[in-house]
């Protein structure tokens, strides 16, 4: 038995950590390789049918030998579906055509296709003169593309007509080298992440949920530190250290394991039912019955994460106020001066960097924290932006977009979940690197601290 | 006038509060020097007197504030008691089951990985290793539970669903092929050992693991074939007549579970590391091995820690909410196949709460609901934390005393 214990326990490091890496290899690959421009290919069935996709995977037929390949058609405006599976015996062959087209459509989703023709009032181009008009318009912003029509191809010879405006970008994977792909993939990034969500949420970036949890984190920090330091100084320097004192920072640390969710009840129920409610009719009667703060919003979803991260920032300042010797405080008394000068001037700057960490654990607490939040005020999809140019620029009561909510929402509730996943993988990957970069920071500025105090880490 | 007015009354003030903090024979009979403390230091401690008012406020606005979720839930969960009993066990018993059954299966996931874990980085692990792997694998505690429920709930269950076979075989013969890896390295030349020593062992499986992995999904579909005739889920269905959910307990007790598992280690190492060594050398002094020593010695030394850790991570799998929401399938059942799906607690507040109307007999259930939560996450964590404080001035005092 003493010898098979040991590697039973071996091997649940092991497997923790494949489990991790595992998870973590998934995300970066799917998430990042989501912008890479892959591969089309035509497919010619033996029917004699031509079908025009990327090969997404393939797995064995259900009842019979052999395997299946689903290809991702895109098209929807078309045959109405985005995908197709085919069995792999009744496809005769399979080309890449360097022509071949994939277009970023507005309305309608991805085009998979060739183009035959660009045609913008004065002239009709064909060819490859079509393909480099078409390039140059897209290259120029928005608002200054002329307003010209796209004739379009599809594998089985389909012809339709596409408006210019609503095309967000073109490519042709085949005849890309390594660096424009790459290029490409730089670019799509970056569109990723700078621009609002489209096609119902199967396309574009995230920028706006961005901007949502920032700004939410935000608030959340001003109202969440005054208090959360206030509370840790008192317990730590000013209350009498008996049991009432210990009790309540026993209190105080369980907090941090009550569920989220019991915080959402709560901000729904005293914030926006309670508070928000009497607020309208105090102030914004004319509205009513459509309700201003009495409806979820930035204002009362930054109060309840608040409420979630206090114990967070009481328990890491408190440890940082407890690391200060007595001696810098007596030290200070002894030279004459009140206990506010105490704090002032000795323990605040020395309690500086566990406050800065503790805003850091608090903000990483909040911005993975997705259910809460569905309770108080995230939307699936805000039509204003909560800071804009209008008076009075911060406009609390309104709903805004949150990367964690985002990504639920896009995963579950899309009406095509299987368009949508490469996405979502991408806006998991960022969730997760903000997170972990924020938790590497605080650990980092922890440690190096206490290096630089001298005291052992 | 103003002006006056102000320098009287600030002077009155001032006069005031010294000869409050002043030792009246001082004040009265000696000449003081009026020199600058006169001005200076009541409103020094004017001000301070304001700084440690305002603190103590804030603290107890806190306090107030965190008093004030206990108190908002149980108030607005009073209506219930006029309630029918019987519909209000009707609506709870399935959401408590799924709770419980949710719980039970991530813990049954997380418990032996996180104490084996634990065992292993405390007891066999070189310290520089350990400096190493103990942040790595607290790490994944920061991995937003929404992430992990859109694996579990998106990736990993369609792919178990086409691959059941292979993942109740990886069950299985993955711990299985530890014990083979051990025996394989017992049989290795001395040389060869000393190159993989034991105490990496650790990192070394890893690559083992994938290849086993690899090995599974290649040779469980013939097996199946073989002893089957079939799919092993169309069997199920049809022989056994067991139901398969796609989202089921089995996956969201392994995504809960991978959830869990770095509080539970975190905890746990914690409490073994603290053991005092002079304590595990006494053991092996007098002819334990090491597992002997961690067995008899160190495990009930550091017994509460552990059970501390236990509960923290019961506390956690009860009340995560979006796991369960994204990989459960949030049917509620009483059911305790591993293979169907149910819908907990914190998910039945997160999907209905927004559609409750407040004053509504659902909305005052769903608080009541969050009121158990509460309750039983509180009472919980602060057995474990009284606990864990406690044993750790035990293990001090054992350390100081040897």
């Amino acid at each position: 038995m003493t010898r098979i214990w040991p590697w039973l326990c071996a091997a649940s490091v092991a497997l923790s950590l494949f489990m991790l890496g595992l998870l973590l290899a998934l995300l970066l690959t799917r998430g990042l390789g989501h912008f890479w421009p892959s591969t089309l290919e035509v497919a010619t069935l033996d029917s004699g049918e031509l079908i025009a996709g990327e090969a997404v995977r393939e797995t064995a037929l259900p009842q019979r030998d052999g395997k299946e390949r689903l290809y991702f058609t895109a098209n929807r405006d078309i045959d109405g579906a985005r995908w197709r599976w085919v069995a792999i015996d009744s496809i005769a062959s399979r080309q890449t055509p360097t022509k071949l087209l994939r277009l970023q459509r507005g309305p309608w989703g991805d085009f998979i296709g060739y183009l035959s023709a660009y045609e913008d009032g004065q002239q009709r181009l064909e060819g490859e003169a079509a393909w480099q008009a078409l390039a140059t318009a897209l290259a120029a912003p928005a608002n200054t593309r002329p307003p010209a029509t796209l004739v379009l191809e599809t594998a089985d010879g389909q012809l339709i007509r596409q408006a210019l405006a609503d095309i967000h970008r073109a490519q042709r994977p085949n005849a890309m080298h390594p660096g424009e792909k790459l290029r490409y993939w730089a670019h799509g990034v970056w569109q990723f992440l700078s621009e609002g969500p489209r096609a119902a949420n199967t396309g574009g970036g995230v920028w706006p949920a961005i901007f949502g949890t920032v700004l939410m984190v935000i608030v959340m920090s001003v109202i969440v530190m005054p208090f959360g330091v206030l509370a840790a100084i008192y317990l730590n320097e000013i209350a009498h250290q008996g049991r009432l004192t210990r009790l309540v920072r026993i209190g105080v640390r369980n907090l941090a394991g009550v569920p989220s969710i019991v915080y959402g009840v709560f901000g729904l129920g005293v914030f926006v039912y309670g508070i928000g409610s009497s607020v309208d009719q105090w102030f914004f009667e004319d509205t009513l019955p459509s309700p201003t703060f009495g409806t979820g919003g930035l204002l009362w979803a930054s109060l309840t994460l608040a409420l979630l991260t206090l114990p967070v920032v009481i328990v890491a300042t408190e440890e940082g106020l407890a690391r200060i010797p007595d001696s810098q405080r007596e030290g200070a008394v002894a030279l004459g001066a009140t206990r506010l000068e105490t704090l002032t001037r000795i323990v605040l700057p020395m309690a500086m960097p566990a406050m800065l960490t503790a805003v850091i654990l608090a903000v990483a607490r909040a911005a993975g924290e997705v259910a809460p939040l569905m309770l108080v005020g995230v939307a699936k999809l805000a039509p204003q932006m909560p800071l804009d140019g209008d008076f009075p620029y911060l406009h609390l009561e309104r709903k805004f977009m949150h990367l964690g909510y985002h990504l639920f929402d896009t995963a579950f509730h899309g009406d095509d979940v299987q368009a949508a996943i490469p996405l979502v993988y991408a806006t998991a990957l960022l969730l997760v690197t903000i997170v972990l970069v924020l938790n590497l920071t605080a650990i980092f500025l922890r440690h190096y601290l206490r290096r630089q105090r001298g005291q052992p880490c | 006038m103003t002006c006056v007015l102000s320098t009287t009354f600030c002077d009155l003030s001032l006069h005031h509060a010294i000869t409050m903090t002043q030792p009246p024979r001082l004040s009265s009979s000696a000449p003081r020097t009026l020199a600058e403390p006169r001005y200076q230091r009541p409103h020094r401690q004017r001000l301070d007197r304001l700084a440690t008012s305002v603190i103590t406020a804030g603290a107890f606005a806190v306090l107030a504030a965190i008093l004030a979720i206990g108190i908002f839930l149980l108030w607005e969960s009073l209506p219930l008691l006029a309630m029918d009993d019987m519909a209000l066990i009707n609506s709870l018993s399935p959401l408590a089951w799924g709770t419980l059954k949710a719980a039970l299966a991530a813990m049954l996931f997380a418990l032996p990985l996180a104490l084996g874990a634990a065992v292993y980085t405390a007891m066999y692990m070189p310290a520089r290793q350990r400096t190493r792997i103990k942040p790595l694998l607290e790490m994944m505690e920061a991995i937003p539970g929404v992430v992990i429920g859109f694996i579990a709930g998106l990736i990993l269950a369609p792919w178990v669903e086409r691959h059941l076979t292979v993942t109740l075989v990886l069950l299985v013969w993955l711990p299985a092929s530890a014990l083979v890896a051990g025996m394989l390295w017992h049989a290795l030349h001395k040389r060869w050992r000393q190159r993989l020593p034991f105490s990496s062992a650790a990192l070394w499986l890893i690559p083992w693991f994938a290849l086993m992995v690899l090995l599974a999904l290649w040779a469980a579909p013939l097996a199946e074939q073989y002893l089957l005739g079939e799919d092993l889920r169309r069997f199920l269905d049809l022989q056994l007549g067991i139901d398969y959910a796609t989202r089921n307990a089995m996956i969201v007790g392994a995504a809960m579970g991978f959830a869990v598992i770095p509080s539970v280690y975190a905890l746990a190492e914690d409490a073994l590391s603290d053991v005092p060594p002079a304590l595990l050398e006494g053991a092996q002094a007098l002819g334990a091995d090491r597992w002997q020593a961690l067995w008899k010695v160190a495990l009930p030394a550091a017994g509460p820690g552990i059970f501390s850790a236990v509960m923290i991570g019961a506390g956690r799998a009860v009340g995560e909410t979006m796991i369960v929401l994204m990989a459960s399938g949030n049917t509620a059942l009483l059911s305790a196949s591993p293979f169907e799906g149910m819908r907990s607690m914190a998910a039945a507040i997160a999907i209905e709460m927004p559609e409750a109307a407040p004053g509504s007999s659902n909305y005052h259930m769903l608080i009541f609901a969050a009121l158990l939560l509460f309750g039983f996450t509180f009472v919980v964590n602060t057995l474990a934390e009284t606990v864990r404080l406690r044993l750790r001035t035990r293990l001090k005092r054992m350390g100081g005393g040897a």
